[in-house]
């Protein structure tokens, strides 16, 4: 095999990766197990107990139910969808970082002017970001769909 | 960037839909290219081109400030 069909073939092999897609159907089961889990996840609130294990696993169900979503194939999945999935991408990229690097920040500052005592410098945790990520992802596609 | 295939559809007798099918994309795209707020692909410019039996620059010409 020489050098240009090894790098043709690597082309092929980055394109399938970025191209990947769920069919249709799992959007659905995406919105379903979303549900399911936020209100599982929300009446562990009212209920007596120590949850911390299941609540650690119903967040990472979130975000996996959240992920089938976010890959799945609109009905029609043509070009002006795949630059909208693009833009949205961009922008939730964009939007997480921006989040990750202030929202600590503000957290501080208004600790710091209700609570001054209790006031420390905390990142944010891996749930929080991936799912603001995620959500913002979706509003944003959602959005540009609807207005396109 | 504006285009006149509105008129080409009403030439052609196709509606939003019929026109979708023929080129593998949704109404949706067809409506948005219509109203200028999608500038499609050559591939797909090609497809209507062909479909039309017209060239692209019949119906898809650049503004000045493009």
């Amino acid at each position: 095999m020489n050098l240009k069909t090894i790098s043709e073939c690597e082309d092929r092999k980055i394109q399938k990766y970025l191209n990947f897609r769920l069919p249709h159907q799992y959007k659905k089961i995406g919105w379903i197990g979303f549900v399911l889990s936020f209100v599982i996840l929300i009446s562990t609130k009212f209920f007596d107990g120590n949850y911390s294990v299941l609540v650690e696993i119903l967040k990472r169900l979130l975000l996996v139910f959240l992920l089938l979503v976010v890959l799945s194939k609109e009905k029609v999945e043509d070009e002006m969808i795949k630059s909208i999935r693009s833009q949205a991408f961009t922008f939730a990229f964009i939007g997480a970082v921006a989040y990750t690097l202030l929202q600590p920040v503000i957290n501080l500052i208004v600790a710091l002017i209700v609570k001054p005592e209790k006031a420390i410098f905390k990142d944010l945790g891996d749930f929080q970001i991936l799912w603001f990520m995620m959500i913002i992802y979706l509003v944003v596609f959602m959005k540009l769909k609807k207005r396109a | 960037m504006k285009n006149t295939l509105k008129v080409e559809r009403a030439i052609n007798n196709f509606t939003q839909e019929e026109l979708a099918k023929k080129i593998g994309v949704s109404r949706q795209t067809i409506n948005s290219i219509e109203t200028n707020r999608y500038v499609p692909s050559t591939l797909l410019a090609l497809k209507l081109s062909k479909l039309f039996n017209k060239p692209v620059n019949d119906f898809f010409t650049l503004e000045e400030e493009d």
